[in-house]
């Protein structure tokens, strides 16, 4: 009687040891890509269409540009929606030492959402998180090309909270830049 | 005595280097030893290393590569993020287009990145090369299989205005055919290479501790050195014999 009660009792042991390493084995990992681009880009217009426009980045634009992420800006143009007074782009900034995409929706010179498309580095991917990503609503470009509200950074998440706060800068004034010469262009 | 002598007269110069190779090891930290690195390549070669030539694409008089870390890199010059393998590169008369592991690279002819077409932007996940053909972008997507139905190799046509991708109506040997390979870079480019990267390298503290212990020579090595010091046990023997027969 007490044999069994024993093996009963290695048993259990056994398949909890089992069950608490492979629940752990499948715990959270922050990387991957949420969603694609394209995708994206649909969601955020719809149940419209926005037209897929390109930036291109002049000097002065680079200039600025490298300012807002304490940075060299690499490539020479940048793809970006726009419908109206609403624009979307996809940005990406390393935050440790891969790059985030993030996608930056603005509309009339103020953020509406920001959304991290892909995070792939082992930690800090509590940025992706709605209840983070929220705080950036609303927000709009200082005169020294920061953001007018206060961003609560995440414990352990510091770089990638940082690289958000410089994309997020950095889509509105990419937004100035192309509202303004869109203003300038029309008759 | 004879023997003494002769014992002494050979093995001096050894015991003279293993002196001052024990000396550098007993104080290996405060000399910092293990800080120094040597990368040359014959002693990579010695230590089983294998040092790789670093290939790459020669285009338009230009030399494209993957440093080895996340850069491609041209002519030198870091232009682009790019995870390697660098498997293709492809010209046409307006730009230059890189494949790596996280995307497509669109460069200008003189090497400039104008734009990066990544997975997240709707570049397959497993495309595999790309090639041009008349001044039209290819890229070849290897076959996969979703839910166990497979899905044969494809041909897409890139447009790199619009990013656009469609299916092209192109065998994948005519592409293949005409395609660029690797090539090991010239002298100049690899040294540069290895002076910017950090590949495989040994520290001085390592080398000296072999050519100490005599495993920088293999077994035979070894046996030497403990020869050595079965011919310091006789030295110090028959020196004594000599001393207390003068005596």
């Amino acid at each position: 009687m007490l044999k069994k009660l024993y093996r009963a009792a290695l048993v259990t042991a056994a398949v909890a040891c089992f069950a608490i390493t492979s629940l752990t084995s499948f715990s959270v990992s922050a990387k991957g890509v949420f969603q694609s681009g394209p995708d994206f880009f649909t969601e955020v217009f719809a149940p419209q269409q926005a037209e897929p426009k390109v930036l291109w980045l002049t000097p002065e634009i680079r200039a600025q540009a490298a300012v807002i992420l304490d940075r060299p800006v690499r490539g020479l143009r940048i793809r970006y929606h726009q419908r109206d007074n609403k624009t979307a782009w996809i940005l990406e900034e390393i935050g440790k030492e891969m790059p985030i995409t993030i996608g930056v929706v603005v509309e009339d010179d103020v953020i509406q959402q920001v959304k991290i498309l892909a995070y792939r580095e082992s930690r800090g991917g509590e940025v992706r998180y709605p209840a983070y990503t929220a705080q950036y609503s609303g927000a709009a470009l200082q005169a020294d090309y920061r953001l007018d509200q206060n961003i609560d950074g995440i414990t352990g998440a510091t770089l990638s909270v940082w690289a958000v706060n410089k994309v997020a800068a950095l889509a509105l004034y990419y937004h100035a830049v192309v509202i303004q010469s869109s203003a300038t262009h029309q008759p | 005595m004879l023997w003494h002598r002769r014992l002494g007269l050979s093995t001096f110069v050894v015991l003279i280097f293993l002196a001052i190779s024990g000396f550098a090891l007993n104080h290996s930290p405060g000399l910092k030893l293990n800080q120094i690195n040597l990368s040359s390549n014959w002693l990579l070669t010695w230590y089983g290393f294998e040092v790789p030539t670093a290939e790459g694409f020669e285009v338009g008089g230009k030399w494209f590569y993957q440093d080895g870390n996340q850069a491609l890199v041209v002519d030198g010059n870091s232009v682009a993020s790019c995870t390697a393998p660098l498997s293709a590169i492809a010209q046409t008369t307006d730009g230059v287009f890189a494949l790596c592991a996280d995307g497509l690279n669109l460069l200008t002819t003189d090497g400039q990145l104008v734009e990066q077409f990544g997975t997240v932007d709707g570049l397959p996940a497993n495309t595999q090369t790309v090639t041009v053909l008349d001044n039209r972008i290819y890229l070849t997507i290897g076959s996969s299989s979703i839910n166990s139905v497979t899905i044969d190799s494809v041909t897409m046509e890139f447009n790199s205005d619009s990013l656009g991708l469609t299916v092209a109506d192109i065998a994948p040997q005519t592409l293949k055919d005409i395609q660029q390979t690797a090539m090991p870079l010239p002298k100049l480019l690899q040294k540069k290479l290895k002076e910017q990267s950090s590949g495989p390298s040994i520290s001085l503290e390592t080398v000296i501790l072999d050519l100490h212990s005599g495993r920088f020579f293999g077994q035979f090595g070894v046996f030497f050195i403990d020869l050595i010091g079965l011919l310091v046990c006789i030295l110090s023997i028959t020196g004594l014999m000599a001393w207390m027969k003068r005596r």
